[in-house]
């Protein structure tokens, strides 16, 4: 038999697996913008960084293939030429680092969540092996969904090396509106797909994107509703992020300033959410991932996804 | 055994698929059924929604292409004809909802039917009582004075209760008269003595639009679809036979107002295979069918009823004739309201013999159906069969025939509808 | 046996647990072209509760599981292997909750797709996958091979409607993956699980997101004189950053056949025909729909017509939906085959598909999910014809082999099953599959669960060595 068709050529991620190796605490560092994210990394930790550069970006397939390292600010700039975005937020880090946080967006709705948008991984696993998961295409369920699993583990499973992602059309346009006298509920309800819907405690924001005729005709929509201004941009979000029910987060409330997502349940927030409940078997099975791809616990040592 | 692409072969290599031959189990029943026409089945499963009997058990077993699957193991596996291959194709309420979601046309209805046909010859179906059970519907004098046979069955309470018939079918009135020649009007046997007042109805709404009408009456006593169900296609053939010969003297138009007799006569050019039967068959409508023709010769009414009607399309009229589409035409000038079942008209479960032979099936079958009834809360539901105006009525759903509705719309007083 | 059947009898009751030839003989095929499946025992759960007790039983009777939906996988995902127990998901068909606070529903896995869609119509919601077998497919098997459809080009394949499952694992736990919120805390177990054909446990109960019904919808139907320019206009559309809600490519033989079956209207001599719908407001339907005509313009199309009633469009689909049954009329036996390649190399691939028909002397047809580059030739056959089935198989492996030489995948949506595993190492290193067999055994330690599947020959959970030790025919 032949090499299998998503063999890796590449040699700067070969460099990236030998660098990791297959012995030692080891983490890579992004921007650092959730450097805290799931707890202290363990100080004897070897940190590397990951590869960096767009492997290829084909605009016509609606994706980009790009090296871990990358910052998403470069993933920006490159997509905007070609008149596209991702869902990855731009906090100042790599694409990388996005991916193994997996925190979407603050326009989840519209530009989707980034588990979603995840096409294929490439990570160097504990044992210093460079693996693949998923694929290049954009539909794809041949096999079991590493991409899945590695988006959002916070690095403890794999190291990513490389990503390929989905990328979407910039709507032609775009309108931010702060709403008085309106609930966010009722404004969510009043719009067919608003990419954000925000509500902090006394007006509701309101974010607009498609084509100019529907975004005119919602926005007029929302104007009869509730006294609605055009603005810039959401409102700044707080540090903590706290995940909820979509139903909770309409009803959230704090004397803290806070910023919640209707419709994602998403609520970002001035102190930190205290801890969730856990399902014994989500966590056992957790547990047993982490002992099947990394049972030294090398990877990420300290931090819990 | 590793997974290995699919093979269709007759021969000892495939025999004993459902099962082994044992005692009292026979082996290798040719089904004579057409081996392109089982053929086409590629077992793709989207009609499994659209049977009542998969619908209400979630069993393939119970589903058209379970029951195809096994008519193949039997026929060109030689597997045996256990009990529950049996049981497969008993259970199977004939209703055909299963041919027209095919998308490879497969010609279920005959399919079983000629499966049955083999197996009664096999004598591996169909007791003997039931076989009895059948001999008065082609006999009207036995209809006349006592009722049909479920009528009389009902009374004599060998129906079982959960059934629910309702205990006032009607036993005997004085036949309908001829008002002119222009068309036939096929009045039966099972209905003629239970739902009289259709044929009544019909009739009168048909004159009205400037039509002479001629009730069969003796004419032709029986359509033979009960029969052909139970795979009795020898007394089926002899019905047919006797009405293309008592009704042929001219060619004018046979209109039938109970959808299953009028699909088991328009299948005549099937069954005999003769161009003349063929021809017989072409002549044969639905009522509702040919009044939608003719809508614009009614008179129009001042005021439609006040009611909002369910078209509950039998079995035979959608699936088998496929031409439920009238019923909507006809009605629609007539009643205030039509609203439609969100169900793509699945069976309700009488199946002529099969509510009587398959009580708990059908009564399963026919809660599904009042669920989806309700939903829409319709004033009464309007059904164009007898057999599923009785078993409907039995779960307390008022029924009526549509031609009772536009009868009533054309001489105002409301209906009564049947078991509210 | 009898021992087993005891026990699981005892925890169901003796008419849900069934064991007769017939039946077993029924449950060991699907909607695929695979046969020597062997069933064990086939149990008809109706809660939960039922589903672990015959996790448990079949445990320590040491017997694997094999869930099963409504069979219309094309795969072989839930063909029998090796005698275990079969566990029929078709009587845990309750719509549990629909909770438009949160918009999602929770449901039981045999919960028909379609009939979910018809029940939130009256709220004005859908569930957004829609393969085409959504009128009989169950929500659990939608999970198990993360299904797609035609409209999940703009809303996105299964994983991203299902936010949370209950699930039984092979060892009888009972657990919950995701939450209703946004879930970017701990592993995404949830998006692990779907798609992963039954090899991880059984869904028994499902919450699922509520998509808004669109208020404006517009249909295409573009005639084409060749394949290669329908499948440049789907390449451009996508190419001028419009994502319709479904854009669907018919070869002019499946169209015939279709044709026959609904009365649409599609057009007879059309070499190719696509179906295009754009959803959302008014205005930007209209504008979409207007770019994509004259896109099609541009590239040849030689009729665009649009569709002028929902009944229209109704049919339309409906003969694009029952597309692959329709071909009975034409041969006996299809093998429907599921790749993906780039949208920009679907007309050559197209082209090297009818070239490999035509070297094996095949019929084929090709119907398919443009707008994803989702490919599904249909190659015909009649099984009962001496060697027409070996021409089919290597016809099959050489189309694969094309897609993969372009840089597509194995399967779009239909899954691996037993169809592919053998053509896994073709697309993954031996590295990769250890991996996603890693992943399979943090949930099924013990391989209980729709062994035999997946993963090639040679990775753990995939071996059939114990498998194949069941003689054919004897089922003990
Ligand atoms: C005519 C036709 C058209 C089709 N069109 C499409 C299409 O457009 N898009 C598409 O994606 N697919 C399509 N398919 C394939 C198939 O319908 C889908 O894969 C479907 O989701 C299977 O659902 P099912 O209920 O029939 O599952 P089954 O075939 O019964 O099972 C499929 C897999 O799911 C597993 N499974 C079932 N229930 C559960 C459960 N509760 N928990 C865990 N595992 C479970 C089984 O073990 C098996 O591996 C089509 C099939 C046909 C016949
Ligand atoms: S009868 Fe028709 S619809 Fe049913 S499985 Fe066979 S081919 Fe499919
Ligand atoms: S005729 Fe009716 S009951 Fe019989 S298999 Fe077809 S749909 Fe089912």
């Amino acid at each position: 038999m032949g090499a299998s068709v998503l063999a890796i050529d590449d040699p700067v991620l070969h460099e990236f697996a030998e660098l990791v190796g297959a012995e030692g605490a080891v983490s890579v560092a992004g921007g650092r913008t959730r450097w805290e994210a799931g707890g202290t990394l363990s100080p004897e930790a070897q940190v590397v960084e990951a590869p960096t550069g767009i492997v290829s970006y084909r605009p016509e397939e609606m994706t980009m293939q790009v090296r871990a390292g990358t910052t998403v600010a470069e993933l920006d700039a490159a997509l905007a030429e070609k008149g596209q975005r991702s869902a990855l937020a731009d906090r100042g880090g790599t694409v990388g680092g996005a991916v193994a946080v997996g925190e979407s967006s603050v326009d989840q709705l519209g530009r989707g969540a980034v588990r979603d948008s995840v096409l294929q991984v490439r990570y160097v696993s504990a044992e210093g092996k460079l693996v693949t998961g998923g694929g290049p295409v954009v539909k794809n369920v041949s096999g079991f969904n590493l991409p899945k699993l590695l988006t959002g583990s916070l690095g403890t499973l794999g190291l990513l090396a490389e990503i390929i992602i989905r990328t979407n059309p910039m709507p032609p346009a775009s309108v931010w509106l702060r709403c008085e006298g309106l609930s966010p509920a009722r404004a969510r309800d009043a719009v067919l797909t608003p990419s954000a819907v925000l509500w902090d405690g006394g007006a509701t924001w309101v974010h607009l994107e498609g084509h100019a005729v529907d975004v005119r005709a919602e926005q007029k929509q929302l104007m009869t509703l509730g006294s609605c201004q055009e603005v810039g941009g959401p409102p700044p979000i707080p540090a903590h992020r706290w995940t909820l029910s979509p139903a909770q987060a309409a009803a959230f409330s704090a004397s803290e300033p806070f910023l919640a997502s209707i419709g994602v349940g998403r609520v970002w927030a001035s102190a930190p959410q205290p801890a969730l409940p856990v399902d014994p078997v989500a966590e056992l099975i957790g547990q047993r991932t982490k002992q099947l791809f990394d049972p030294a616990s090398r990877l990420n040592p300290g931090r819990t996804p | 055994m590793i997974p290995g692409w699919l093979r269709r072969q007759r021969g000892p290599d495939a025999v004993g698929k459902t099962g082994v031959a044992g005692a009292g189990v026979p082996a290798g029943v040719d089904l004579k059924l057409d081996a392109d026409d089982l053929n086409m089945c590629v077992q793709c499963g989207l009609c499994l929604p659209h049977c009542p009997t998969f619908r209400v058990t979630g069993d393939e077993s119970m589903s058209p292409r379970g029951r195809i699957k096994l008519m193949r193991e039997v026929q060109d596996e030689g597997a045996p004809v256990t009990q529950d291959v049996l049981r497969s194709f008993e259970s199977c309420v004939q209703c055909r909802g299963c041919e027209p979601a095919c998308p490879s046309g497969v010609p279920y209805g005959h399919l079983m039917e000629q499966a049955r046909e083999s197996l009664a010859e096999e004598h591996l179906i169909t007791p003997r009582w039931q076989r009895l059970a059948f001999k008065p519907l082609s006999q009207p004098k036995v209809l006349q004075l006592g009722s049909s046979a479920l009528a009389l069955a009902n009374k004599t309470g060998l129906v079982p209760r959960r059934l629910g018939l309702p205990d006032d079918l009607p036993v005997r009135q004085e036949p309908l008269r001829a008002s002119g020649d222009d068309v036939y009007l096929f009045t039966g046997c099972v209905m003629d003595a239970w739902q009289r007042e259709v044929h009544a109805a019909g009739k009168r709404v048909i004159e009205a639009a400037g039509f002479g009408v001629t009730p069969t009456n003796e004419l032709a006593p029986c359509c033979g679809a009960l029969q052909a169900h139970a795979g009795l296609a020898g007394e089926t053939r002899a019905l047919a036979e006797r009405m293309m010969r008592t009704l042929s003297d001219d060619d004018r138009p046979i209109l039938v107002d109970s959808a299953g007799c009028g699909a088991a006569m328009k299948d005549y050019g099937h069954l005999l295979g003769t161009a003349g039967a063929a021809a017989f068959s072409a002549r044969v409508f639905d009522i509702q069918e040919w009044l939608a023709e003719h809508v614009d010769r009614l008179p129009s009414v001042a005021a439609p009823l006040d009611l909002r009607v369910a078209i509950q399309d039998p079995c035979h009229l959608r699936h088998v004739q496929r031409a439920h589409a009238g019923t909507r035409v006809v009605l629609r000038p007539f009643v205030r309201e039509i609203v439609e079942l969100d169900d793509d008209g699945l069976c309700c479960g009488a199946g002529g013999a099969y509510s009587v032979l398959e009580p708990e099936l059908a009564g399963a079958i026919r809660e599904r159906k009042v669920g989806v009834i309700d939903q829409v809360e319709p004033d009464v539901v309007a059904s164009a069969n007898p057999g599923c105006s009785m078993h409907l009525a039995g779960a307390g759903v008022a029924t009526v025939h549509p031609m009772q509705l536009i009868d009533q719309a054309l001489s105002q007083p409301q209906p009564q509808p049947v078991g509210a | 046996m009898d021992a087993l059947l005891a026990d699981l009898r005892s925890a169901l009751s003796d008419d849900r647990v069934r064991y007769d030839a017939a039946q077993r003989s029924l449950i060991a095929h699907d909607a695929s072209v695979f046969d020597g499946g062997v069933s064990g025992p086939v149990c008809y759960p109706v809660d939960t509760s039922e589903v672990q007790a015959i996790m448990r039983i079949a445990l320590t009777h040491g017997r694997a599981v094999v869930p099963r939906g409504a069979g219309t996988g094309l795969a072989g995902g839930a063909i029998p292997l090796g005698a275990p127990v079969v566990i029929a998901m078709t009587k845990m068909n309750a719509i549990l909750d629909v909770d438009l606070d949160n918009r999602v529903a929770w449901v039981e896995p045999g919960v028909i797709n379609l009939d979910l869609s018809r029940h939130l119509r009256p709220m004005g919601f859908h569930f957004a996958p829609d393969p085409s077998s959504q009128q009989v497919c169950t929500i659990g098997g939608n999970v198990a091979n993360n299904s797609g459809g035609p409209h999940c080009l703009a809303y996105g394949v299964t994983d991203a409607h299902v936010v949370s499952l209950e699930i039984v694992l092979p060892s009888g736990e009972v657990g919950t993956l995701g939450t209703l919120g946004p879930d970017d805390h701990g592993l995404d177990l949830r998006g692990a699980f779907v798609g992963s054909e039954g090899t991880l446990g059984i869904a028994t109960k499902v919450a699922v997101r509520l998509t808004k019904n669109p208020p404006a919808v517009r249909t295409l139907l573009l005639s084409f004189a060749s394949v290669r320019d329908a499948a440049n206009t789907v390449s451009d559309v996508i190419a001028n950053g419009i994502v319709p809600a479904a854009m669907e490519v018919m070869d002019q033989k499946i169209t015939i056949a279709v044709e026959n079956f609904v009365g649409a209207g599609y057009p007879l001599d059309a070499a190719a025909v696509l179906l295009a719908e754009v959803e959302g407001l008014e205005g930007g339907a209209d504008i979409d729909a207007e770019r994509i005509s004259d896109l099609g313009r541009a590239n040849g199309a030689t009729n665009v017509r649009q569709a002028e009633s929902d009944e229209e469009r109704a049919l339309l689909w409906k003969g694009r939906k029952t597309a692959f049954g329709a071909i009975a009329q034409i041969k006996p036996d299809y093998y429907l085959h599921d790749t993906v390649v780039p949208r920009s190399a679907l007309a050559d691939v197209l082209e090297t598909i009818y070239d490999i028909a035509k070297r094996h002397d095949l019929i084929v047809m090709n119907v398919f999910h443009a707008g994803d580059g989702n490919l599904h030739p249909l190659l015909l056959f009649d099984a009962r014809i001496e060697g027409e089935l070996e021409r089919v198989h290597a016809a099959g492996a050489d189309i694969l082999r094309a897609c993969l030489a372009v840089g597509g995948v194995l399967s779009g949506e239909h899954g691996i099953g037993v169809e592919k595993q053998g053509y896994m190492e073709e697309l993954f290193s031996a590295d990769d599959l250890d991996h996603q067999n890693r992943l399979r055994k943090a949930f099924d330690p013990a391989c209980r669960a729709n062994p035999g599947k997946v993963l090639p020959m040679g990775h753990s959970c995939a071996d059939i060595q114990a498998l194949r030790a069941v003689p054919t025919g004897v089922w003990g």
